[in-house]
């Protein structure tokens, strides 16, 4: 981990108000893995104060670029959509810790939102072929969902859901996924990433199915590090109650050990 | 080279450079981030005499200019940071300062007798944001007769030198500063966070997990430098300045106020380096002002003959 000032490649607005940020940041790029993330200084004035999370979507070590998408919501996400190419962008990281694939095949990946960039970024680390991973990816409408072919060419089997039907299927992610394990699909381990509900639905369901489960979770954070315990998220283990830092100990976590 | 040496009473450290209870942890995470360049001393996170698992999430929240804070004091307990967080610590090249906290003037006493006999504590500060369980929760460091005596009592069982850090959620904070000189405090840190709230409008109800927290950040910087203007015309202990100073001008306010050394908290969360950027800085403005040592221009700014009414 360090601070790095990575300098902006490529900044585009890939569906209204969802973009796609290429950094060059040679360590970064050489050092990132799936469900780590970037704490970027947003603006070089106090205004907003804060660092901003973001995940890391996808590297490639040869060429030095970390790629991040981001939704633009408030103060932060908007500046950051205003970078220009050849703009220094301050970055601490690569923080956190990552997902921990267990090689188990097939490998199910479900995003809801911009949860998509942490798994993306798994998807292409496990590589592999329809066969081995899979990818469910919701959103409310065909709209907000990013065309994630573009940036995994090769790789998963991919299933788009809407809520409102415009692309893919309808309903939500996890009715989507459950009508798949319906009709055959056996996971070998599961990994998701999205809005907080989505991932208590999928946990609350796989106290019955039983499958390996890896989360990454949100929350607010001030230092990113792991110094000031603000990230705080309520964790179950061995039947003790304990807070451990989504920044540090996180962002992935076990369903299991997750307090709902 | 102009110089950045203190003399807080029997506390001496090569620069007035220190981190804010609970902003640096116990420094672990910023190991790696920052060179130790222009640190006076590090100041812990608060330990309590158990271990304290923290308030429910979420814990912190951005605001304008600030960010308020609600952590509830998590931390290991005594018998963890001395086993485990103390002897990593020692790596730090400079003075350790720990803050301790509790419920009782019992567990503050029982914290500083255990610490009087580690080796490497520079000097203990007191966080006196803590509410008093017996007295129906009001915060030692809200009434002049209890904070006395809880200093007072620490006094009898720490020999080192003991900083009382100030709440400032008081109606006159430089009371409160005597009342800690009169129980044997040697010197005054301020201020610790404002209280605060945010609502969530979505889910009608305050957005913090404990409802309430603390305020910090730019946004307090006038209070802060303030009440240190107010403790240093009021008595003659050393003040540690604390509360949104980002850069080497915040800095500079808070010595002209009165005090003789800083401390630097949310500032870390956005720049890890903002301690070694202010030394240079301080530095840089000593040199281009012919002066010799910083401690030329504590509370400089009293020197213009006005009182301050209250407005
Ligand atoms: C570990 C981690 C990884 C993340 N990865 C990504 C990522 O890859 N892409 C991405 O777009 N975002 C990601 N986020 C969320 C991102 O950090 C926030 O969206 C961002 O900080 C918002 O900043 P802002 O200043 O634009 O919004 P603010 O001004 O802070 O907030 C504006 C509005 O957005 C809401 N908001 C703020 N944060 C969130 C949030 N996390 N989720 C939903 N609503 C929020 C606020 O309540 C407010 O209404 C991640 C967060 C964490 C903790
Ligand atoms: C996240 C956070 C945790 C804090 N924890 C403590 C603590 O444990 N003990 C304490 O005395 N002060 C604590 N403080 C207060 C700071 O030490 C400091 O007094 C205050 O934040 C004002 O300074 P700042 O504006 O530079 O942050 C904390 C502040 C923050 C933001
Ligand atoms: S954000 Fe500070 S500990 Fe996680």
């Amino acid at each position: 981990m360090k601070q790095c000032s990575a300098q902006v490649r490529e900044l585009e607005e890939v569906r209204e108000g969802f973009y796609y940020l290429a950094l060059e940041e040679p360590y970064l790029a050489a050092t990132a893995l799936p469900g780590q993330f970037l704490h970027l200084r947003v603006t070089t004035t106090f205004d907003p104060l804060l660092r901003r999370p973001f995940s890391v979507a996808g590297t490639s070590p040869q060429t030095g670029i970390v790629r991040l998408f981001f939704r633009r919501l408030g103060t932060g996400t908007k500046l950051l959509s205003c970078l220009r190419r050849g703009d220094p962008l301050d970055c601490l990281g690569p923080l956190g810790s990552p997902f921990m694939p267990a090689g188990k095949s097939p490998a199910v990946l479900l995003a809801g939102g911009t949860g998509i960039a942490p798994l993306l970024f798994l998807a292409e680390k496990l590589g592999g072929t329809g066969d081995e991973v899979y990818l469910f990816y919701g959103a409310a409408t065909a709209a907000s969902l990013l065309p994630v072919e573009r940036f995994l060419p090769s790789g998963p089997r991919l299933f788009y859901v809407t809520a409102d039907g415009s692309a893919g299927e309808t309903g939500l992610l996890t009715d989507a996924f459950r009508r798949a394990l319906e009709k055959g699909l056996v996971p070998g381990e599961l990994f998701a990433c999205g809005p907080r509900p989505f991932l208590a639905i999928l946990a609350e369901e796989n106290r019955r199915w039983g499958y390996p489960l890896q989360v990454s979770l949100e929350e607010n954070m001030a230092c990113g590090l792991g110094a000031c315990q603000g990230c705080a998220v309520l964790l179950q283990k061995d039947g003790k109650r304990t807070y451990a830092r989504v920044c540090r100990e996180g962002p992935v976590f076990c369903d299991a050990e997750v307090v709902w | 080279m102009p110089s950045l040496k203190v003399k807080l009473g029997l506390l001496e450290l090569e620069s007035p450079l220190l981190t804010a209870s609970g902003t640096f942890g116990f420094g672990e995470e910023y190991a790696p981030l920052m060179a130790m360049e222009g640190l006076g001393a590090l100041i812990t996170k608060t330990i309590t005499l158990e271990p304290r698992l923290g308030n429910p999430s979420p814990r912190m929240v951005e605001t304008p200019a600030g960010m308020l804070n609600a952590i509830g004091l998590q931390n290991p307990g005594l018998e963890n940071f001395i086993k485990i967080e103390l002897p990593r610590l020692h790596s730090w090249t400079v003075p350790l300062i720990v803050s301790i906290a509790g419920e009782t003037e019992e567990e503050y006493v029982t914290l500083a007798r255990a610490l009087e006999g580690q080796s490497g504590i520079a000097a203990l500060e007191l966080n006196l944001s803590c509410p008093n369980v017996k007295k129906g929760g009001i915060l030692f460091g809200m009434d002049a007769a209890l904070l006395e005596s809880l200093v007072g009592m620490v006094r009898a069982a720490w020999s080192g030198p003991l900083i009382a850090k100030l709440t400032p959620n008081v109606t006159a904070i430089e009371e409160l500063a005597r009342a800690a000189a009169r129980g044997g405090a040697q010197i005054i840190s301020a201020i610790n966070t404002l209280r605060g709230m945010v609502i969530d409008i979505t889910a009608r109800r305050p957005l913090l997990g404990n409802l309430a927290g603390g305020l910090s950040g730019p946004a307090i910087r006038p209070v802060a430098v303030k009440m240190v203007y107010d403790i240093y015309a009021a008595t003659s202990m050393p003040v540690i300045g604390v509360g949104g100073i980002m850069n080497t001008d915040d800095a500079l306010q808070f010595v002209l106020a009165g005090a003789a050394a800083v401390a630097v908290g949310t500032a870390n969360f956005v720049e890890p380096r903002t301690i070694p950027r202010i030394a240079a800085g301080l530095r840089e403005y000593l040199a281009e002002n012919g002066l010799h040592s910083l401690q030329e221009l504590v509370g400089a700014a009293h020197n213009s003959g006005q009182r301050t009414e209250d407005s």
